[in-house]
């Protein structure tokens, strides 16, 4: 039996705190930077096309994961699309209980061959069914920041 | 045991820079890409994909090898990523050749990236933890003190001085001048200059040390069919080596790398290499600091213990000496996107030995080549033998 299962708390045992100190600075990405500019400039959606695969891709790629073609072909995409598959979270990150769960779904882009993970709202868990059609929420242009937050939600079309 | 021949058919990469804005799986996707154009070959040529890429802390992405691999080429493929720090570069090669080797795969798609820029306020913190967590990193140690340490127990078993070793970074950065992918060629900069740059943790000086830098380099390997059919010109994988020591650094005397010297050893049995010093034409060993070429080349049997550095004030080692050492320009001048920058190394040898480094070229028709990379807790050797 080791030390640690033992002791009656783990700060009996000799112990030394340290932590990494680092923080990363994502850069978006040569096709990113133009997605997400769209996005807070205009409120679209754009996505890359692979002409030999016949394939849009969103979140847009430079290049082609199945044949490795340069993707140089740009094509606004709607921002419609339909619920692949969500869930209704009920803890936070701490396991604490949220005030109001969320809802995440896999919303599938109309006209893609991707979609976009992201929360539904204007819409009661129970109503929310997979198949359903929604359309993209974006925030009012002042507070947008070139994030997948600009969008605030998905919601239900009609 | 009988082992396929393996060959490196092509090779690609991206320029070295200090901070790019591509994604890490966007350097992967050019170096790739440009490696398979360079020998006329597509995915659907490839059967397997190794990924090379050093602590997970860097691009600040957790499963890095699942995160690059369609950037990689490694959609719907069988990939593996290896990985022993700064060895990395030269393993993943050393990887390619036995997925090859041992008749599993005839082709394979070799793939180093690394992207330290991600990492804020600066890579050292990802570094932290390879100190004992109990008895170093309460002293606030940083990586520079275990090269500082290093460098001055070198010099001094051996009675160096900071100018003899600053000719190494004269040298690479001086031939990294011509290399069109580096970050800090100069063909200008003296030895003054490395002696008044900014101490960092004496002996170790600013110009001692390779920069921080972003990048991805790519190759291609085949089995002998293939590689005889895709080109006229293969270069073949003679032997491979990699051999670590302990992880305690206070139990390694640091004046000698044993590690480097057993995993060269490896390599050149097998590799049939009895004379390094007659047979080896060029060699590409680690230069993250200045005083580590010498090193490595003691460690690869190339030099005397102690006496690369008077080879290097010779001559003997510059471009057009008896034994051109870092050709490309190594870490100190193209600059050190960590395994990125060991794959460099290979992907130098590989133009060498085919005479395709333009104003690089080492002259004299060169036969064979080494190159080797150094890492994990400093105490990993990785060597791999090319020849034509
Ligand atoms: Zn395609």
């Amino acid at each position: 039996m080791s030390l640690l299962e033992r002791i009656a708390h783990p700060n009996q045992a000799k112990v030394w705190y340290g932590e990494i100190p680092i923080q990363s600075r994502y850069t978006v990405g040569i096709t990113g930077e133009r997605f997400f500019r769209e996005i807070k400039d205009n409120g679209r959606l754009w996505g890359t096309r692979c002409p030999h695969c016949d394939l849009v891709y969103i979140p847009p790629r430079l290049y082609c994961e199945r044949c490795f073609a340069h993707l140089e072909e740009w094509v606004e995409v709607p921002t419609t699309g339909r619920v692949h598959t969500f869930t209704v979270v009920h803890l936070d990150l701490d396991g604490n209980p949220l005030p109001e769960p969320r809802i995440i779904a896999f919303i599938q882009i109309d006209g893609t061959d991707g979609g976009l993970i992201h929360d539904l709202g204007e819409v009661d868990p129970e109503e929310v069914c997979i198949g359903m059609c929604v359309e993209a929420v974006f925030k009012d242009p002042a507070e947008r920041r070139g994030s997948i937050t600009d969008i605030r939600y998905f919601r239900p079309v009609g | 045991m009988a082992r396929n021949r393996v060959a490196i058919v092509g090779a690609g990469m991206t320029k070295f820079v200090r901070r790019a804005q591509e994604t890490a799986k966007e350097l992967a996707w050019e170096a790739a890409s440009k490696a398979l154009e360079s020998c006329e070959m597509t995915l659907a040529d490839i059967d397997a994909v190794v990924i090379g890429s050093a602590p997970e802390a860097f691009d600040g992405v957790h499963m890095k090898s699942e995160y690059l691999s369609d950037g990689c080429g490694g959609w719907g493929k069988p990939i593996i990523r290896g990985f022993v720090g700064g060895g990395t570069g030269v393993f993943s090669a050393i990887q390619g050749w036995y997925h090859i080797a041992s008749g599993l795969f005839d082709t394979v798609l070799v793939v180093c990236e690394e992207k330290m820029s991600s990492c804020q306020p600066h890579p050292q913190g990802a570094f932290i933890t390879i100190f004992d967590n109990i008895t170093e990193r309460a002293l606030g140690p940083n990586l520079l003190w275990i090269f500082a340490l290093e460098m001055n127990a070198y010099m001094t078993r051996y009675g160096l001085s900071k100018r003899d070793i600053a000719l190494v970074a004269v040298k690479n950065k001086r031939n990294a001048a011509d290399h069109p992918a580096a970050l800090l060629g100069d063909p200008n900069i003296t030895v003054e200059d490395v002696l008044n740059s900014e101490v960092l943790a004496w002996p170790v000086q600013r110009l001692d040390v390779s920069p921080i830098s972003d990048g991805a380099v790519a190759i291609v390997m085949a089995a002998e069919h293939v590689a005889r059919r895709v080109t006229n010109k293969p270069v073949w994988v003679e032997g491979v080596g990699w051999n670590l020591d302990t992880a305690y650094w206070t139990n390694r005397d640091l004046s000698y790398p044993t590690y480097v010297e057993e995993a060269a050893r490896m390599a050149y049995k097998m590799a049939g290499i009895t004379e390094p010093r007659k047979q080896i034409h060029i060699a590409e060993p680690y230069d993250p600091f200045d005083y580590k070429e010498l090193h490595h080349l003691e460690g690869l049997l190339l030099f005397d213990k102690g006496k690369a550095s008077e080879a290097t004030a010779l001559g003997i080692t510059q471009r057009d000496g008896d034994l051109p050492v870092c050709p490309s320009g190594g870490l100190l001048g193209v600059g050190n996107p960590i395994s990125a920058a060991a794959l460099m190394k290979v992907a130098e040898l590989f133009w060498q030995l085919r005479e395709e480094a333009g104003a690089r070229q080492v002259p004299g028709q060169p036969k064979r080549g080494v190159a080797q990379a150094w890492g994990d807790l400093m105490q990993v050797g990785t060597v791999i033998v090319l020849g034509v």
